[in-house]
């Protein structure tokens, strides 16, 4: 089991009355599983995969991840795990726009002391695995969105991670462009590398091997 | 990717943010560097012009630096000669007095010279004054502005009158011009005649010896100007003896309090707008890249490697400013300089910004904690960014 979420909760505290995002969410991923988190607006989709991707912690409950309890861990051990056992991908891409393709995929690798030769062959490997070898020198500003994105995934797939967790990310593609991404997980997924995703896409949730639905903070 | 190189690609890819930080850095550097070379400048050129006489003691007959004739000034400087350490003296008097050549004439100072080996003032032309027996032909060295507004140059003669506006009852000396010489001393506007004191003495019409105001000791290699001062003093208690330093440090302490008051005050105020404009700018900056910051976070990029990035980011911006602002500063200094230089009466080798080693390291180490304390804050903000929700304001927004 790469990740189990125990009776989490998250609340927010507001100026006006604190926000329940999440109620008593149990949930846990298995090695090389492939899980869609569907739901509509504001029911806690996004918090539960901030929780299971270590960038934020539960009000109540408890996260493992790989058996270490993320909220007792500190702030560099959690930056550690993201760096080398979870790939992001977002809805809005953030790659770094000063940086070209392959330097943004290159950059958690440098971050976790990959040899500058073996940053370079892996990069050339995923540029290749996601289609984009030809753009490898571009910056994201000369990229299309789904360009962007399919380089989003390559480096969320730099340091060979356990888990990767994406949050909407086919939110700003078009449909097309969202099937190309679609495909490129379903290879990440068949090459043993769990997904996460939370998504309104219900053609990428069907790709799924596991899909939850989310209501008001809970698991229906 | 190291954070600076980071930052350098940070730095080029905002570029118009780069630009608007270097020049408003590079416009307010040199205005400090400008206030550095002020806070000390006339102190040091006062310094180097004392120097430049190739004298480092002087003395004069009262506490100050009023033309009073020292009593006895001759003795003096004959027992001071004798003194161990002593290299070389010249006594000097300063008068006011009329020189002309032909029909063209006009106020000039006149300056007479005792016996020495060298002249307080640098012979660009020609030759110095040669001490000769008393009575002998009158030697002049002019100033250098002299040759061109009396038509006269070296070898030519010019006519000295011992009181200033044709008042001498006098009969007036001609001195065949030997040399022209640059008076450190003198105003732009002034004009001046340096001769023997004996030479001196004739126009003046004194028979028995003006007294010196100033005499002027150069203290041999090795000899301690202090023990030299203090001999005198204990020679003779009723005349001040002055080593350069003390001079300089008099008018650090009264003249030049004002110029390191001002510049003390406009040095920290430009140093607090830098300061202000980086840090706004780079606060900005991260603000605009909460989404990027957050989602390098994310990915597992170390709080203090983003930190490191945006002082790297500083410390581009504010270098790039702070070099900049050399070539400008010393380019604004010259202006400003020959613009103050223009006030009446100031001595022609005095100057109010002077360039020292010294105003550019502290010129770089201002800029330096500058640049450091406008990164502290986007870099305690970009550390310190709750991931997950700029992660959902960013995706909201």
């Amino acid at each position: 089991m790469i990740v189990a979420v125990r009776n989490a909760s998250r609340v927010f505290p507001m100026a006006a009355a604190p926000v329940v995002a999440l109620r008593d969410v149990t949930l846990s991923v298995d090695a090389g599983e492939y899980v869609a988190i569907t739901g509509p607006s504001g029911c806690g989709k996004s918090t539960l995969l901030h929780l299971i991707g270590c960038v934020d912690t539960p009000t109540s409950g408890t996260v493992l991840f790989e058996g270490r309890d993320v909220a007792a861990l500190g702030e560099s051990a959690r930056s550690r795990i993201r760096l080398t056992r979870i790939g992001f991908v977002f809805q809005r891409f953030f790659l770094l726009p000063m940086l070209t393709a392959a330097e943004n995929i290159e950059l958690p690798q440098a971050e976790a002391g990959v040899a500058a030769a073996d940053r370079r062959a892996r990069t050339r490997t995923l540029l290749d695995y996601v289609g984009l070898a030809d753009r490898a020198d571009h910056l994201p500003s000369q990229l299309s969105g789904g360009e962007m994105q399919r380089v989003a995934v390559a480096r969320a797939l730099a340091n060979r991670p356990a888990l990767l967790v994406a949050d909407e990310p086919t939110g700003e593609l078009d449909e097309a462009t969202g099937e190309h991404i679609a495909d490129v997980f379903d290879r990440v997924h068949a090459d043993g590398t769990a997904i996460l995703l939370v998504t309104h896409n219900p053609t990428l949730a069907a790709r799924a091997s596991r899909r939850l639905t989310m209501k008001s903070g809970a698991i229906v | 990717m190291t954070p600076l190189a980071l930052a350098w690609r940070a730095t080029r890819q905002y570029r118009a943010r780069a630009v608007l930080a270097v020049v408003g850095v590079a416009v307010i550097g040199a205005l400090l560097f400008d206030m550095l070379l002020l806070s000390r400048g006339l102190l040091v050129s006062f310094g180097r012009l004392l120097s430049a006489e190739g004298f480092d003691i002087r003395i004069v007959a009262t506490q100050g630096f009023a033309r009073i004739g020292i009593p006895e000034s001759a003795a003096l400087v004959e027992a001071v000669r004798r003194m161990p350490g002593v290299a070389d003296t010249a006594a000097i008097a300063v008068e006011a007095g009329d020189a002309g050549v032909g029909a063209a004439h006009g106020h000039v100072t006149l300056i007479g010279r005792s016996r020495a080996s060298a002249s307080p003032w640098r012979i660009v032309r020609g030759a110095d004054l040669v001490d000769s027996a008393p009575g002998a032909g009158c030697e002049a060295v002019v100033d250098g502005r002299f040759p061109s507004q009396f038509h006269a140059d070296v070898g030519g003669s010019v006519r000295v009158l011992g009181l200033p506006g044709g008042a001498s009852a006098l009969p007036p000396i001609d001195c065949r011009i030997v040399g022209v010489a640059d008076f450190g001393f003198s105003a732009s506007g002034e004009r001046t005649v340096a001769m023997t004191m004996d030479a001196l003495q004739r126009a003046l019409g004194t028979t028995h010896g003006a007294d010196a105001q100033v005499i002027l000791i150069a203290s041999a290699a090795g000899a301690d100007p202090n023990a030299i001062v203090r001999a005198v003093g204990r020679l003779r208690p009723d005349v001040r003896a002055y080593s350069n330093a003390e001079v300089v440090e008099q008018f650090n302490r009264n003249g030049f309090a004002y110029f390191r008051q001002i510049s003390t005050v406009l040095s920290t105020l430009t140093t607090v707008f830098a300061f202000l404009l980086v840090a706004t700018l780079l606060t900005v900056s991260v603000n605009q890249r909460l989404g990027e910051i957050a989602a390098l976070r994310a990915v597992g990029i170390a709080r203090h490697r983003i930190a490191a990035m945006l002082f790297w980011e500083s410390a581009l911006l504010v270098g790039g400013g702070a070099l900049a602002a050399v070539p400008l500063g010393a380019a604004l200094a010259v202006g400003l300089d020959r613009l103050l230089r223009q006030m009446p009466g100031l001595p022609d080798g005095l100057h109010f910004f002077v360039f020292e080693r010294r105003a550019l390291v502290v010129h770089l180490l201002v800029f330096g904690v500058t640049a450091a304390a406008s990164a502290a804050y986007p870099a305690w903000l970009a550390a310190r960014l709750p991931i997950a929700e700029t992660l959902r304001r960013e995706v909201v927004g």
